[in-house]
């Protein structure tokens, strides 16, 4: 009797195994709580849609993991079978590839990061183009032509956001400011409500950031002044206030990735080359504040009263300006981009010729600072 | 000017509150003798307790009674072990504080995300917590009650000999703690952000535990040490735009440091009392 007990448990664990066995197992790796809404939440809804859509995918997470530890972390996950681990900050970089030499059998996907193996691949959504979008739309709002921004981390990744924003704002604005401040953080609630409000008794009258809550969203609100959500929909934490934003898919690039690794095309020794750089063509990022709603329809009116001349369009209303180029950086053609020369830095210097752009790589290094940015800002070049 | 300074004056004192609260009830809590490691613990059931009352019922003020509420239960459990049960403060302290932050990221997880619905001012905390400091400097300094209090804190076995209850004391003490601490919670997620987020708290409850040993464990000098914190956080912002950001934050804590240095400097007792940190054993000798 015992002996059938034991087989019975026997072959109903084999069986269970196998019914795995079909099974793909990816993990993700998130810095911050999941519970954020912001960076971390975005990654995990994309976890969420992804094992959803693709029924023979297994995932697991842990959040909240310090930087130093994450090899730990990937040595366990993998232990626990992960086939694919996702590593969501830019801070794991030199951990993941530790990791992938460890273990070469195993993919690695590092999202933000520029240093690729066999085994490790890269990926980015990113919001460049987005951000410009938004600063046009805070340059036709702003009435005392000083827009505020906190930033986290004074890195090439907000640079580059921040730079889109000043010349969108500049774009419809030409005298406008960007104020800038950082808050060395990138998550943390209480420094992004005293920078900000100190934003606004600089002057500051339409508020962007870079910080993984809502909080300057809710503190502009509090104050009447328009902001632009950040990263996950936060247009419900102040319905009448916030303009639009940038929204994330990053579920756009993991189902992309899961289902070529299910089917083979991507293995633990093909990945040198693979480098997810996706942007509004690829779908992987929304304008919008909510999904689906680009612009809040209580600003239509005020951005429809504010008409500029463009060079491309001629004149025209910031709001049809606003979805001509939406609808340009959508097209696989990228027809417009926002660094499109000539543009000079805040320092008078050409930084992208007449008739160029930027390349990918002058776009992940940019440390210069558009005109119109005040504030700190490290690491400036002469 | 006048502009400049009476917004940075208010943000001060806004940013100083939660600190000025959490602060004072610590205060009390080591003054009885007990150190409380876990204000940050308490802190964050506070504001999660609070944000869910007022949340479901629509009513802050219920909210404000739940944060301080739910609080103030977790510091009985801090107290039963370390008072009662005679652990160590410091241990038990870090352990109420991890075990707050846990346990209310992972209740707080439905709630995360949603603004909430009706708030509450900022200003009413402000004042309330200049009000309270003065109150509790009163009850300390000037009041018997207080005497009984100071005297469990300096000596034990003294007040134990003219019949007062240590135990008791102690623990009114500590659950006191944490209604304060309760109290700032809920002026996290009903006033200051109306809204739940793993980790609101951010570490304002370690700037309340320095806080009490900043000032001196006195409720007056805790006032002014909060708002000095509060304008220096503030000031670290605003400031950006002419003095290097990075400095710039870590002036509150260089500050905090050349004060503890130079108050330790100063001839004379420290102001810590006696007994601070150790249980109390009735019968036995310290």
């Amino acid at each position: 009797m015992r002996k059938a007990v034991i087989l019975a448990v026997l072959v109903l664990l084999g069986a269970l195994g196998l019914a795995q066995g079909d099974k793909l197992k990816a993990c993700w790796i998130y810095v911050g709580p999941v519970g954020d809404y912001g960076w971390s939440n975005a990654h995990d809804q994309g976890r969420k849609a992804a094992e959803k859509a693709l029924p023979w995918l297994q995932t697991q997470y842990v959040e909240s993991v310090a930087e130093a530890q994450a090899e730990a972390y990937m040595d366990k996950l993998v232990k626990q079978g992960c086939k694919v681990i996702f590593a969501t900050s830019f801070g794991y970089m030199d951990s993941v590839l530790a990791a992938a030499k460890k273990h070469p059998d195993v993919i690695f996907a590092h999202a933000t990061g520029y240093k690729r193996a066999a085994n490790v691949a890269t990926y980015m959504a990113d919001f460049y183009q987005l951000y410009y979008l938004n600063g046009l739309m805070a340059g036709a709002l702003s009435k005392s032509g000083k827009v505020g921004y906190v930033g986290a981390f004074p890195i090439p990744e907000l640079k580059r956001h921040i730079d889109a924003f000043a010349l969108g704002v500049r774009a419809v604005n030409p005298k406008a400011k960007v104020l800038v401040r950082w808050i060395y953080e990138w998550y943390k609630p209480a420094a992004a409500k005293e920078a900000a409000e100190a934003l606004i008794a600089d002057g500051a009258d339409v508020l962007a950031f870079t910080e993984d809550s809502p909080t300057i969203v809710q503190v502009a609100a509090k104050k009447g002044l328009p902001s632009f959500s950040h990263y996950s929909p936060m247009q419900r934490f102040a319905p009448d206030e916030v303009v639009s934003g940038q929204l994330v898919h990053w579920e756009k690039i993991y189902i992309d990735f899961l289902a070529k690794v299910y089917a083979g095309v991507y293995t633990p020794k093909n990945l040198q080359d693979v480098d997810y750089w996706w942007l509004l063509p690829q779908g992987a990022v929304e304008l919008g504040g909510e999904y689906g709603v680009p612009i809040n329809p209580k600003f239509i009116p005020a951005l429809k009263a504010k008409v500029v001349n463009s060079p491309i369009f001629g004149k025209l209303s910031v709001y049809d300006l606003v979805l001509k180029e939406l609808a340009l950086m959508r097209d696989d053609e990228l027809a417009f981009d926002p660094f499109q020369g000539p543009i000079k830095d805040r320092k008078g210097n050409l930084r992208v010729p007449a008739g160029l752009r930027l390349s990918k790589g002058q776009l992940e290094s940019m440390e210069w600072a558009a005109p119109g940015v005040v504030g700190p800002w490290p690491n400036e070049p002469k | 000017m006048e502009a400049w300074i009476w917004s940075a004056t208010l943000r001060a004192l806004a940013f100083g509150t939660p600190i000025l609260l959490a602060g004072l009830g610590e205060i009390y809590a080591e003054r009885s003798g007990v150190v409380n490691l876990g204000v940050e613990g308490m802190m964050a059931l506070g504001a999660l307790a609070a944000f869910a009352a007022a949340q479901l019922s629509g009513e802050p003020f219920l909210g404000v009674l739940a944060g301080t509420a739910a609080a103030a239960a977790a510091a009985l459990v801090f107290a039963l072990t370390s008072i009662t049960l005679r652990a160590n403060q410091y241990v038990a302290g870090l352990a109420l504080t991890m075990l707050g932050i846990g346990l209310a990221g992972l209740l707080g997880k439905p709630y995360e995300g949603t603004p909430l619905a009706n708030t509450l001012p900022e200003s009413w905390f402000i004042v309330a917590a200049l009000l309270l400091a003065s109150i509790l400097w009163f009850f300390l300094q000037h009041t018997y009650w207080g005497l009984l209090l100071r005297s469990c804190g300096e000596n034990p076995e003294t007040a134990d000999a003219m019949g007062i209850n240590v135990y008791a004391v102690r623990y009114s003490a500590v659950i006191f703690g944490g209604v304060m601490a309760g109290l700032a919670g809920a002026f996290l997620s009903l006033a200051y952000r109306p809204s739940w987020a793993d980790g609101i708290t951010s570490g304002l409850g370690w700037i309340a535990v320095a806080l009490a040993i900043f000032s001196a464990w006195h409720p007056l000098k805790a006032v002014a040490a909060a708002f000095l914190f509060g304008a220096l956080y503030h000031l670290s912002y605003r400031l950006q735009a002419y003095v290097s950001p990075e400095f710039l934050k870590a002036m509150p804590y260089l500050f905090v440091v050349v004060v503890l240095s130079l108050s330790a400097l100063r001839r004379g007792p420290s102001g810590a009392p006696e007994a601070l940190g150790t249980p109390y054993v009735r019968g036995e000798r310290r």
